[in-house]
């Protein structure tokens, strides 16, 4: 994601207020991308749609299949996005700009494919619907696995306009649509919100269409097992099962949920909250684009340039410490801007609440959901930082610890009772970036050391 | 000695079952580093040559070689007192394994730095229990392993220590690789050295990485170490370094000046390659040299001057002595130069000196002996200064010729190398009855004026001049060309020098004493 870091970071050089704030905005905007704009598009269908249906219920499949759409489109993709992105930008390293297409071909038949035949089957055997319902899901499902693909690679280029342009375009289509189809009921919803998302998918894969050559129609060397890193595709599974373990814990509880249609259940408790508490990761996700994902990786570049290229000792511990300041910058930075962002919204509690159309009673659960995610971006800044390290083992085993410590920390937290709903994720996620932190920080002081004496 | 295992060959050549009874009856083993029996040269055949002349020893070869597609079938006949053969090479030290758990040692380090200490003080005498923990602990399981060194914390302190003190090349992961490079193969000559068997004798023909596993043999068995050296290991390393065959030559006039042109690492294999050597020195006894220069040079390095000897080469005098009858009386006034045409041997300054010879006698003629192969573009100089100073018809390229051949027609031959070793050469020559013109390099003033009182009274072979000189040179050659007293006497010095001092049959004498000798102790 470094190359839209450096175009933003232009942006950010014009000292001007507005050209800062623009900036930031871009940046947060960006990398919080689709997910933001997927829960503030289903939330925009769900309210606008209030009132205008009978029986109410449609659009609460609508929402809750839109969510497990989101949910396990991610988790699904999440084993093959973290190794299909270092392929990538391996390959873009050896100047082999000629492969990214037809590999992005590749994976998007083999993603498309794949999704296609297993949300089929799910959809076939465990859910009463209507055929058109299930097709438009299957539909929803691959285009959704297809865009978590394509958005990483978009956000390579040096172009923020065009991808803002795309997600903008694609939801506002998306909502468009699926007011416009509203009259058919919770199929004519899914059906607008599919068109929005197919719309999307199409003008990210034409910026990349437009910046690489097409050399090849399709190729499949991402599966060459010589130049791939299986330990990610776990990593990136494990990484996105444990950002979902909550939520699917509350939707299987009979206590916390209540079902919908199918296998989907849905917590009227939990899933707002926690909704709209994701919206406020923009400003820390715009610093984490910045700091991390720009900062950081040049700094990285200038270290291990002066390894290779034949630096003195002295230049290469001094470039690993400012290397090091920069990460720890950029961290403060995150806590920072996104505590801020927190305080502000904290106070706000009850008038957002209000806002969303949520009672009172969901203050605490909300505040906690606003820590708990405000502290993923600093976790997402750790595991980004071992990637960028190549520590893959670590980014594995900091993935199972998230994965289970959410699993574990939420079910006690359902068996403690409501007054502790929220706190499983929150401390899941803040224990994790604390260990990663302190991982960090052992292995950044040995890693001149590591570099040299643990090659070859 | 895990990866070392599948090198080591096992397979034993062309020994026949018969003679060949295995390494544990070997009297003494041979650590031959590059040479006998893989590659031929001027070394192997020395080594053959002494193998064969002492048919009552026997000897088993341990050859290690850089890897193992660098070498082709064996060059030899090995001769029926070999009685194993092992083959070994350092490129498989150099791939580093997946790193394997160690044991941390603090005290082998501190020991490893005191003993660099030492490596970096010329003058001072190595610690012999430093040296002996050293060979002890170097791979051991307790001590400092390949892990160890490859992976560990102190060893990264320790190499980041002397970084900081001593390197002055900028580039760290080049002094990092360099060391690394360097060190990695005494490990795996550490575990050769233990899976060698036990001989009576063991005796290395180089310092370096052969000489290594000399020294450790020796501590760990408490048997003599032999060394011999045919040239200067470090000189012949540093050359290798340079790589470059133009800087070879530039090298060898500018020595000292060269030396501080090098780059730093560079200069730190010189180094490393002369610590090795110290190692070796204090472990042999006798350090045997070709010639009296080199003798000294080897007590400059390191070898304790008592322990030191001067083994000549030797020639087969009978042969050569036949030859003496051929030549023409007087003979003709033709000088010889026998060498390959190469800068080393400053073919230039003969042409030149030719010209002022010509000049004073019409008739001489110089012929130049040897293969232009090796440098086409010197050769082609040479040629070009010939037609430039008219002498076409005097000065002639005759290409590889036998001795046999050419020396019952030559009446002189010169040497004007800027550099040499102990030109067998000149020995054929003097026992062809051929005296010399040579340059005052390397064994040269040996070999034409003696060196101890019973040699220096047997007159001079010829004449020695300086090196580039040409009138000098050609004052010489015109001396003894036209006085044929004086070159009655040369020749007479000559003959009698070579049959006194450097024959085959003396040579091998001296070396059945050292066997005897280690093998008796």
């Amino acid at each position: 994601m470094a190359g839209i870091g450096f175009e933003l970071r232009r942006l950010l050089r014009d000292q001007s207020f507005l050209g800062l704030l623009r900036g930031y905005g871009y940046a947060g905007l960006i990398t919080s991308g689709p997910w933001v704009f997927s829960i503030v598009g289903v939330l925009l269908i769900g309210i606008l749609s209030v009132g205008q249906f009978n029986p109410r219920p449609e659009i609460a499949l609508f929402l809750v299949s839109i969510n497990y759409a989101i949910a396990i489109s991610l988790i699904f993709t999440g084993s093959f996005q973290l190794l299909f992105t270092r392929y990538i930008s391996d390959r873009l390293y050896e100047h082999r700009d000629d492969l990214v297409i037809p590999n992005l071909a590749g994976a998007l038949t083999l993603i498309g494919a794949s999704g296609g035949v297993v949300s089929g089957l799910i959809l076939a055997f465990f859910f009463k619907e209507s055929l058109v319902y299930k097709m438009l899901m299957v539909g929803i499902f691959v285009t959704l696995c297809e865009i978590w693909i394509v958005v990483v690679l978009v956000s390579g280029l040096r172009v923020p306009e065009k991808i803002l342009a795309s997600f903008f375009i694609g939801y506002a289509l998306s909502v468009g649509g699926a007011l416009a189809l509203r009259p058919f009921g919770v199929n004519g919803l899914l059906a607008g919100f599919l068109f929005g998302q197919v719309v999307m998918l199409y003008l990210m894969v034409a910026v990349i269409i437009h910046k690489y050559p097409l050399a090849k129609l399709v190729q499949f060397n991402f599966l060459d097992r010589q130049k791939i890193y299986l330990s990610l595709s776990a990593t990136g599974f494990l990484f996105n099962a444990g950002i979902w373990a909550d939520k699917f814990i509350f939707w299987m509880n009979p206590e916390t949920s209540s079902p919908v249609t199918g296998l989907f259940r849905s917590s009227i408790i939990y899933d707002l909250p926690i909704s709209i508490a994701y919206l406020s990761i923009i400003p820390g996700m715009a610093v984490f684009l910045v700091r991390i994902e720009t900062d950081f990786a040049e700094q990285y570049e200038a270290f291990y340039g002066a390894v290779r290229d034949g630096d003195t000792l002295n230049h290469i511990q001094k470039l690993k410490a400012s290397m090091t300041y920069t990460i720890r910058q950029g961290v403060y930075e995150i806590l920072k801007v996104q505590g801020m962002t927190v305080l502000l919204l904290l106070l706000a509690g009850s008038a957002i609440l209000r806002f969303f159309g949520l009672s009172h009673l969901y203050l605490q659960l909300y505040q906690v959901d606003l820590v708990g995610v405000g502290v993923q971006v600093v976790m997402l800044a750790t595991f980004n930082v071992f990637f960028y390290l190549d520590l893959r083992l670590i980014a594995l085993l900091l993935s199972m610890l998230f994965v289970s410590a959410n699993i574990a920390l939420t079910l006690l937290t359902q068996s403690l009772g409501p007054m502790y709903y929220g706190y499983g994720f929150a401390v899941a996620v803040s224990f994790t970036s604390l260990v990663g932190l302190v991982i960090l920080s052992r292995k950044l002081r040995s890693l001149e050391t590591d570099t040299f004496m643990m090659a070859g | 000695m895990g990866s070392g295992e599948t090198n080591r060959d096992g397979e034993l050549l062309d020994l026949t079952a018969s003679s060949r009874r295995g390494a544990d009856e070997a009297d003494v083993a041979l650590l031959l580093e590059g040479t006998y029996p893989l590659v031929s040269g001027g070394v192997s055949s020395w080594v053959h040559q002494i193998i064969q002349a002492l048919p009552e020893i026997q000897f088993a070869l341990y050859f290690i070689g850089s890897s193992p597609d660098a070498y082709g079938k064996p060059k030899y006949d090995l001769p029926a007192n070999v009685v194993h053969l092992e083959k070994h090479y350092l490129s498989t030290a150099l791939e580093a394994g997946a790193p394997k758990s160690f044991r941390s040692c603090p005290a082998a380090y501190e020991r490893s730095s005191q003993l660099h200490d030492y490596f970096r003080e010329p003058k001072q005498g190595l610690p012999g229990d430093l040296i002996q923990a050293f060979f002890g602990e170097l791979g051991r399981p307790t001590g400092l392993t390949r892990s160890n060194f490859l992976r560990s914390k102190e060893s990264w302190d320790q190499i980041v220590n002397s970084y900081n003190r001593h390197c002055t090349d900028p580039s760290f992961v080049d002094y990092f690789w360099t060391i690394r490079s360097m060190h990695a193969p005494l490990f795996y000559l550490a575990d050769l050295a233990r899976s060698i068997h036990p001989c009576k004798a063991f005796h290395s023909i180089s310092t370096g990485y052969a000489g290594f596993v000399g020294a450790m043999l020796r501590h760990l068995h408490s048997r003599p170490l032999i060394l011999t050296e045919h040239g200067i290991y470090t000189k012949e390393r540093k050359i290798d370094l340079f790589q470059a065959p133009w800087i070879r030559d530039a090298a060898e006039v500018f020595s000292d000046r060269l030396e501080d042109d090098i780059g730093y690492l560079r200069r730190l294999w010189i180094r490393f390659f002369e610590g090795l050597g110290r190692i070796i020195y204090d472990a042999a006894d006798p350090i045997v040299s070709l010639f009296e220069a080199n003798r000294e040079r080897q007590i400059t390095d390191g070898a304790s001057r008592p322990r030191t000897q001067v083994i000549p080469n030797g020639v087969d005098v009978a042969r050569f002595a036949a030859l003496r009858a051929k030549r023409a009386d007087p003979p003709p006034p033709i000088v010889g130069l026998i060498g390959r045409i190469v800068p080393i041997k400053d073919i230039q300054t003969f042409i030149r000196a030719m010209r002022m010879v010509c000049s004073r006698i019409p008739t001489a003629e110089g012929w130049i002996i040897g293969p232009a192969e090796e440098n086409p573009e010197y050769a082609e100089e040479c040629k070009d200064l010939v037609a430039q100073l008219g002498l076409e018809n005097r000065v002639k390229f005759l290409g590889f010729r036998r001795p046999d051949e050419v020396l019952p027609q030559l009446a002189l031959l010169c040497l004007t190398s800027i550099s040499e070793g102990l030109p067998l050469v000149l020995l054929e020559g003097f026992a062809g009855g051929v005296p010399a013109v040579a340059t005052n390099v390397g064994s040269c003033g040996q070999l034409i004026r003696g060196i101890d009182e019973a040699d220096l009274a047997l007159g001079e072979a010829g004449a020695l001049v300086s090196i580039a000189n040409p009138p000098e040179t050609a004052a010489a050659i015109v001396g003894l060309l036209q006085d044929a007293q004086a070159w009655k006497s040369a020749q007479q010095a000559a003959i009698s020098r070579v049959e006194t001092f450097y024959t085959q049959g003396q040579m091998v004498q001296r070396y059945r004493e050292i066997y005897r000798q280690a093998i008796d102790n």
